[in-house]
C-alpha cells in the first residue's frame, strides 16, 4: 500500500528545563516528548492516508532515547514505525537531518506524500521539510493550514502574513504544516494497546547508506542561555472593574496591540 | 485495526498497589493491563514519600536492593512547635543502616520511584497504558468484567481498583460512600531543591543516609501535622490537615504552611533553597474505622488508598507498604481462585495472612488519641511552657516543679481532670 511519510522529532520537554539564576540552562531533570508540532504533522499523516486510502507511517531521526517515542507516534495512528538512531543526531542541523531522513524516506519507499511540522518545537529552523524535498526532487508547500488530495494532486492553503494562498502540487509531494492544520487527538485506550502489537524498524545509518561523516553539522550549538523578556510592570488599580477594563484597553491602544 | 482485547486482569492505576499486585500477576503468568491516569506513573502523585523496604521485598525477594530509592533513614524526628519555640527528639539509629542488611526504610521520589516499579512489571510481561483515564466500570448480571475509558471498552476476568484517595471507582461500584471530611486530610507539600552536602551538614547525616521528621503543633491546632523528607539532593516538606476542621478554620492551607516553612526551627533547614514542585492531594486519616466493609464485589477488588490503607499514629505515617501489600494480597487471592466471584473473600484471607488486617485493627487505636483536639495546640504550648521553666535560670528562687507544671495547666486553659483523661485514653488507645 503507498504510503504517506509523518516526519517527527524527539525533543526535550520544556516543561522540565530549568532555568539558572544567572541564565544557564539545565537539562539534567528534562525527560522527552515528540514535538508539539509534530503531533498535528502525524495526524495530518492520518487523516490523508484515510482520504486516500495510503497507509501512514512515522518517521524520526534521533538518539538511543528516542527509542521512547517509538509507542508515543505508534499510539496516534500510524501503522508503523521508523527510527533511524544514531548519536550524531543530538548535534545535527537542518541539513544533517534533513539528508538522513530523505534517505530513509528512499529505503522505506512507495511514498506518496511526505509531512512535517513547520518547525521543531526545540529549535523552529524551519529546515527539514524544504532541505528534505529538494533532496528527493520533490514540489514542497510550507506553511499549509489545511489541505486536500485529489487524485494524484494535493491542494494546499498556505498561511502568509496576513492573506492565504492556495496552492496546487503533483504527487509525491512534501508539505510542512501550521499547528492548526488540525486538532491532534488524544491517543484513548485501544489506540495505546494496539501500539504495543505494530512494527517499529530501526535503521543504523550505514543501512540506509550513510555514515558519520555524511551527518556531520555544518552548524555548530555554541551556548544556549535564557532570554529574560522585561515586563511592562503596568498595575492597573482603578477602584471599578469597569474603569479597570477602560484602563487596560487604553493602554493595549496605547501599544498598538488592539 | 483495532480489535477487542481481554486480559486476566485489569489494574486502575500504576501506583504501589497497582503496580504491585501487577508485577505479582505478571510474574504468575496473568496477562495485566495497568490503566494510568498520569502521564507516566507517578506523575501525579504528591506523596512525601518514604518506603519501608520490607513491602518491597515481599513483592520479590532482592527488589529493594535495587530499587530507585533516596535516603535511608537513620535519623527519626519529631518536631513539636508552638510559636517560634520548639521541641525536637531525634531517634539515631545507624544499625538501620547497617552492612549486608536490607535498610529499614528510604526516603523517595514518587515520580522517579513510581516509574521504576512501573518498568520492573513491563519487563515480567505487564502491560501499562499511560494518560487514559478510565470512566467507569462494565458489568454483566452485577458482574465486572471491564472497564470504560472513552469510547474503548476492554474486557478482564477481574478488575482492581487501585485509583487511589477518594476511589471513583470503589465509588462507583457502590463499594464506598462519597469522602467524608473527617476521614481525610488535605496535604500541601513542597520540594526544595538543595545540595546533598548542605543537606547532610544541616540534619547531621552520612552520605545516603536520611531523616524523616514528623512536626505536631504547626497546624493552628487544626488536626494534622507536618512532615519534612530528606532526599538526595532535596526536601520534600508538607502539611496535613483534616477538611472538616479546616472548613471552619478560615485560615488558607498554603498561608499556614507558608508560616511552617518561616518558623525559626524550620527554615534554616530549607534556607537558599529552590522550591521546584509543589502539590496538594487528599490523604485518608481515618484508617481501620472507615475501611469499606467490603472492598470487593464480584469481578472487582479495591487496593491501596482506594480501600483506605493507610496508617498515621502521629509518630509514623505509613501508606505506600501498607498499598503494596494489599496489592500483592490482590495478585495471590487472583492466582489462587479461577472464579471472579469468589476472589473477594480469598483477598480477605489473603489479607489476613499477610498481616496488612491485623495491622491496621492493631493500631486503630491511635486514631483516638489524634482526635484529641489539645494535642495540636494546647499540648504543644504546656510541653514548650515545661521546657522553659525547665531551662530558665534568672538568678531567683526557682518554684517547685509542681507548681509550675500547675501554673501551666492553668493558663493553657487545661485542667488535670482533662489531662488524666486523656493520658488514660492515651494509654488506652495503644
Amino acid at each position: 500500500m503507498a504510503k504517506i511519510i509523518a516526519c517527527y522529532k524527539w525533543v526535550t520537554d520544556e516543561a522540565d528545563i530549568r532555568i539558572n539564576s544567572e541564565g544557564s540552562i539545565d537539562f539534567s531533570k528534562a525527560k522527552g516528548k515528540i514535538s508539539d508540532y509534530d503531533k498535528n504533522a502525524i495526524e495530518a499523516a492520518m487523516q490523508a492516508a484515510q482520504s486516500i486510502g495510503a497507509s501512514a507511517v512515522a518517521l524520526t531521526f534521533g538518539t538511543a532515547k528516542a527509542k521512547l517515542s517509538l509507542k508515543d507516534a505508534l499510539t496516534r495512528g500510524p501503522a508503523e514505525s521508523f527510527w533511524v538512531c544514531s548519536e550524531s543526531a543530538e548535534k545535527a542541523d537542518g541539513a544533517a537531518t534533513a539528508k538522513v531522513l530523505a534517505e530513509a524516506v528512499k529505503k522505506i519507499g512507495d511514498y506518496r506524500l511526505i509531512i512535517c511540522a513547520e518547525g521543531a518545537s526545540d529549535t523552529y529552523a524551519r529546515q527539514v521539510g524544504p532541505r528534505i524535498a529538494a533532496r528527493l526532487d520533490l514540489p514542497c508547500i510550507t506553511s499549509v493550514r489545511g489541505f486536500e488530495i485529489q487524485g494524484d494532486v494535493i491542494t494546499a492553503t498556505r498561511k502568509l502574513d496576513n492573506r492565504t494562498e492556495v496552492v496546487k502540487a503533483g504527487l509525491p509531494a512534501l508539505i510542512s504544516v501550521l499547528p492548526e492544520v488540525n486538532e491532534a487527538p488524544i491517543p484513548g485506550l485501544k489506540a495505546v494497546l494496539d501500539a504495543g502489537k505494530k512494527r517499529s524498524t530501526e535503521f543504523k545509518l550505514q543501512d540506509i547508506g550513510l555514515t558519520d561523516a555524511d551527518v556531520a553539522p555544518r552548524t555548530e550549538v555554541r551556548d544556549f542561555k535564557a532570554y529574560i523578556m522585561n515586563r511592562k510592570n503596568i498595575i492597573i488599580s482603578a477602584d471599578t472593574n469597569a474603569d479597570k477594563v477602560k484602563e487596560l484597553v487604553a493602554n493595549l491602544r496605547k501599544d498598538g496591540v488592539i | 485495526m483495532s480489535k477487542d482485547y481481554a486480559y486476566d486482569a485489569i489494574i486502575i492505576g500504576a501506583g504501589p498497589a497497582g503496580i504491585a499486585c501487577a508485577y505479582t500477576l505478571a510474574k504468575n503468568g496473568k496477562s495485566t493491563l495497568v490503566i494510568e491516569r498520569g502521564n507516566t506513573p507517578g506523575s501525579k502523585n504528591v506523596t512525601g514519600g518514604r518506603l519501608y523496604t520490607y513491602a518491597l521485598d515481599m513483592v520479590d525477594e532482592g527488589l529493594a536492593a535495587e530499587a530507585a530509592l533516596e535516603r535511608k533513614v537513620t535519623h527519626e524526628q519529631i518536631i513539636i512547635l508552638d510559636g517560634n519555640r520548639s521541641i525536637s527528639i531525634d531517634y539515631h539509629d545507624p544499625s538501620f543502616n547497617s552492612e549486608c542488611k536490607s535498610p529499614q526504610s528510604y526516603t523517595i521520589l514518587r515520580a522517579v520511584f513510581d516509574e521504576w516499579f512501573a518498568n520492573k512489571a513491563v519487563e515480567l510481561g505487564a502491560t501499562v497504558a499511560c494518560g487514559i483515564k478510565v470512566d467507569g466500570l462494565i458489568e454483566k448480571n452485577g458482574q465486572v468484567v471491564g472497564v470504560v475509558a472513552g469510547e474503548d471498552n476492554i474486557y478482564a476476568g477481574i478488575v482492581i481498583a487501585a485509583d487511589g484517595v477518594n476511589s471513583l471507582i470503589a465509588q462507583k461500584a457502590g463499594l464506598i460512600s462519597d469522602i467524608k471530611p473527617h476521614a481525610v486530610g488535605v496535604g500541601v507539600k513542597e520540594v526544595i531543591l538543595l545540595p546533598s552536602v548542605t543537606i547532610e551538614s544541616r540534619f547531621n547525616l552520612k552520605k545516603d543516609e536520611g531523616a524523616s521528621c514528623l512536626m505536631l503543633g504547626c497546624t493552628e491546632g487544626i488536626h494534622g501535622g507536618g512532615f519534612l523528607y530528606t532526599n538526595r539532593e532535596s526536601i520534600s516538606l508538607g502539611c496535613v490537615f483534616v477538611v472538616d476542621e479546616l472548613a471552619g478554620h478560615g485560615r488558607q492551607v498554603h498561608d499556614i504552611f507558608q508560616e511552617l516553612k518561616m518558623h525559626p526551627t524550620i527554615y534554616p533547614l530549607i534556607e537558599g533553597g529552590e522550591t521546584v514542585e509543589y502539590g496538594a492531594h487528599l490523604v485518608s486519616e481515618a484508617g481501620y474505622r472507615e475501611f469499606p466493609k467490603k472492598p470487593y464485589k464480584d469481578g472487582l477488588l479495591v487496593i491501596g488508598d482506594s480501600a483506605g490503607f493507610v496508617i498515621s499514629t502521629g509518630y509514623s505515617l505509613r501508606g505506600i507498604d501498607l498499598a503494596m501489600v494489599s496489592g500483592i494480597a490482590a495478585a495471590r487471592a487472583i492466582i489462587a481462585e479461577k472464579d471472579p466471584v469468589r476472589v473477594g473473600p480469598v483477598y480477605m484471607n489473603e489479607l489476613e495472612k499477610n498481616l496488612l488486617m491485623p495491622t491496621m485493627k492493631a493500631v486503630d487505636g491511635y486514631y483516638d488519641i489524634l482526635e484529641i483536639p489539645r494535642i495540636y495546640s494546647s499540648y504543644p504550648k504546656l510541653a514548650a511552657g515545661l521546657f522553659e521553666k525547665l531551662f530558665t535560670v534568672d538568678g531567683k528562687v526557682p518554684r517547685s516543679m509542681k507548681k509550675e507544671i500547675r501554673g501551666l495547666i492553668k493558663q493553657n486553659g487545661l485542667s488535670a481532670w482533662q489531662l488524666i483523661k486523656d493520658g488514660f485514653r492515651g494509654v488506652k488507645s495503644i
